[in-house]
């Protein structure tokens, strides 16, 4: 009988778990996809990025097969159908933020876009932003789950890094334009400039979600 | 039991039937709208309990309804419950508010006044006043439990994921909560006019002695509990309105209802009030959709300002017009249809 009446909490616990170790993947391949960022814009392609770009691959794939499992169990069992999507819907957000971060870093392991040298600390400025962005989406999506009126409160620090890295985006592409260089190159750099921006657009809009479903749960 | 017993309750059937498929989704609405009981096991359940309320606990209110007028021939109790069912059914064609609770009472004055049986004024007022504390009642309770359900949230902060567990375990307590009182208040609307007439007399079942009332009343419950079976529609329409308070007000509801029926069916609760020096409330028969719409202003009402402007002041206007339309329309058609019963069919529908 105790085996029947433990059994519900013993599996919310163990989906918390799941769905804690999804946020952390996130939000370390954040901090992976800085600090490969900043290490490549000054030294190019290293064995410190190439270990980055190893470790975000490897938190993508752990992130997948969590969203697949969580969302799984969510159905099946746990939750209120109504929050079931909400939950969901911020879990994908989440996985897409892993895929793009995924993405640019491979395409930078293969392009191997050079900056100049004026854009670097604008550039670095952006990326910190940008990932800055992702990390307070993954801290709003925390409290959520245990404080959705401060999940609120923060909706709009993430608007804030994201208005940053808009802002340095911007006046790196500026630069990039402005330089003498021919204009495929240009080209390519726009191209991987407005990815890093992409992040921060896709974690804003993850936040306004966040929002309204915050507003939903507030008891 | 005989046939044309059978025959003259089946107008009372009738309106327990239209109640289980109406008043069933009141208290496993939310339950099965948020998919947390699959709708034969909410049936099940609200089938057990209101059959188990209506039994155990019904005869209070039945009594209570008794006070205002003993319907004394079983004619006169086929057609006052007809009279009732029919302008419940008319009512809700036309998209007017109405109460089965208000109906029958409108129908026993209607008996009143053709048999000529003066009604007590005393327990008309009693029972009219109930009709008013019943959504403010709804509307205190609800207020206290989401109030306290919100400070205990805030306070604990549970994760997600517990609270929605909690909240699955809460909503289908409630709905059990909520099927006993419906069972044990609304029995009245449907058996209580039978209850003088009834020819039923004690039987033992096993260990189990039932009364003439309670067998009366079981049978009400059945019919409830039938009705139940089809109330799949109104179920989601309510369970899904209910929810979009947010899980905790729908279950805030849901509990406050069930304690406003509960309050005024319970012979218990009336002895220990007065006990302790206070009133004894009325034991009468009460609306549960009635005491939703309360309940659901208490859980707006807590949010403040900005709840009290998302009420919609135009249902309880019109729940207020019903408090005075329902009755004189049953009255009305009451008497018309004892006057064919007793003049066309020849049925005795009073002993003098």
């Amino acid at each position: 009988m105790a085996e029947i009446k433990g059994a519900p909490l013993r599996r919310t616990r163990f989906l918390q778990t799941q769905i804690d170790e999804f946020l952390d993947a996130v939000s370390e391949a954040g901090l992976a996809y800085q600090t490969a960022l900043t290490s490549y814009v000054r030294k190019g392609w290293s064995e410190t990025v190439e270990q980055k770009a190893r470790q975000i691959r490897d938190y993508e794939n752990r992130g997948d097969r969590l969203r697949g499992e969580i969302g799984t169990k969510l159905y099946t069992e746990m939750l209120l159908p109504d929050t079931v999507g909400d939950v969901l819907s911020l879990l994908v957000s989440l996985d897409h933020l892993l895929d793009v971060l995924k993405v640019n870093i491979q395409g930078l392991r293969i392009e191997r876009p050079v900056f100049p040298a004026e854009v670097h600390d604008t550039l670095i400025e952006m990326v910190v932003a940008s990932c800055q962005a992702v990390e307070q989406t993954v801290l709003a999506v925390r409290a959520y789950f245990r404080d959705p009126a401060a999940a609120r409160d923060q909706q709009h620090k993430i608007h804030f890094y994201e208005d940053e890295a808009e802002r340095a985006g911007l006046r790196v592409l500026e630069a990039i334009f402005e330089a003498e260089m021919p204009l495929e190159e240009k080209r390519q750099l726009r191209e991987h400039v407005l990815r890093i921006d992409r992040l921060a657009d896709l974690a804003d809009d993850a936040g306004d979600a966040l929002a309204i479903f915050a507003v939903k749960r507030t008891v | 039991m005989t046939i044309s017993f059978l025959i003259f309750l089946s107008s009372g059937l009738f309106l327990g039937w239209s109640l289980g498929a109406n008043d069933a989704a009141n208290v496993f609405g939310t339950a099965v709208g948020s998919r947390m009981v699959r709708f034969p096991t909410a049936v099940l359940l609200c089938a057990v309990f209101v059959l188990l309320g209506a039994v155990v606990s019904g005869a209070g209110a039945s009594n209570g309804l008794g006070q205002l007028g003993a319907v004394n021939a079983l004619g006169g109790a086929f057609t006052v419950a007809l009279s009732a069912a029919l302008t419940v059914y008319g009512m809700t064609k036309a998209g007017l508010p109405v109460s089965t609770t208000q109906a029958i009472v409108g129908a026993i004055v209607g008996w009143n006044l053709f048999t000529r049986t003066p009604t007590d004024l005393g327990a008309l007022g009693r029972i009219a006043a109930t009709w008013v504390a019943s959504p403010v009642l709804g509307a205190l309770f609800a207020w206290a439990l989401y109030w306290a359900v919100r400070l205990v949230v805030r306070v604990t902060k549970p994760h997600l994921l517990v609270l929605d567990q909690v909240l699955r375990v809460g909503l289908i307590l409630a709905g059990i909560v909520g099927a006993y009182s419906l069972g044990a208040n609304n029995i009245a609307n449907v058996m209580g006019v039978f209850v003088s007439a009834s020819p039923l007399s004690p039987t033992a079942f096993g260990p189990l002695v039932l009364s003439g009332a309670q067998r009366l009343f079981a049978l009400g419950g059945l019919a409830i509990g039938v009705g139940a079976i089809f109330s799949r529609p109104v179920m989601m329409t309510v369970g899904r309105s209910l929810m979009e308070l947010n899980p905790a007000g729908g279950w805030a509801v849901v509990m406050a209802q069930a304690l406003v029926l509960f309050v005024f069916s319970s012979a218990r609760l009336r002895d220990l009030l007065v006990q302790f020096g206070l009133p004894p409330i009325p034991l009468v028969p009460v609306s549960s959709s009635q005491a939703v719409v309360g309940a659901v202003c208490g859980v707006a009402l807590v949010r403040g300002i900005k709840g009290l402007r998302q009420i919609q002041w135009s249902v309880l206007r019109n729940i207020a017009i019903g408090w005075i339309l329902t009755p004189t329309i049953t009255a009305l058609i009451c008497y018309i249809a004892l006057f064919i019963v007793q003049n066309v069919f020849e049925l005795q529908v009073f002993q003098p």
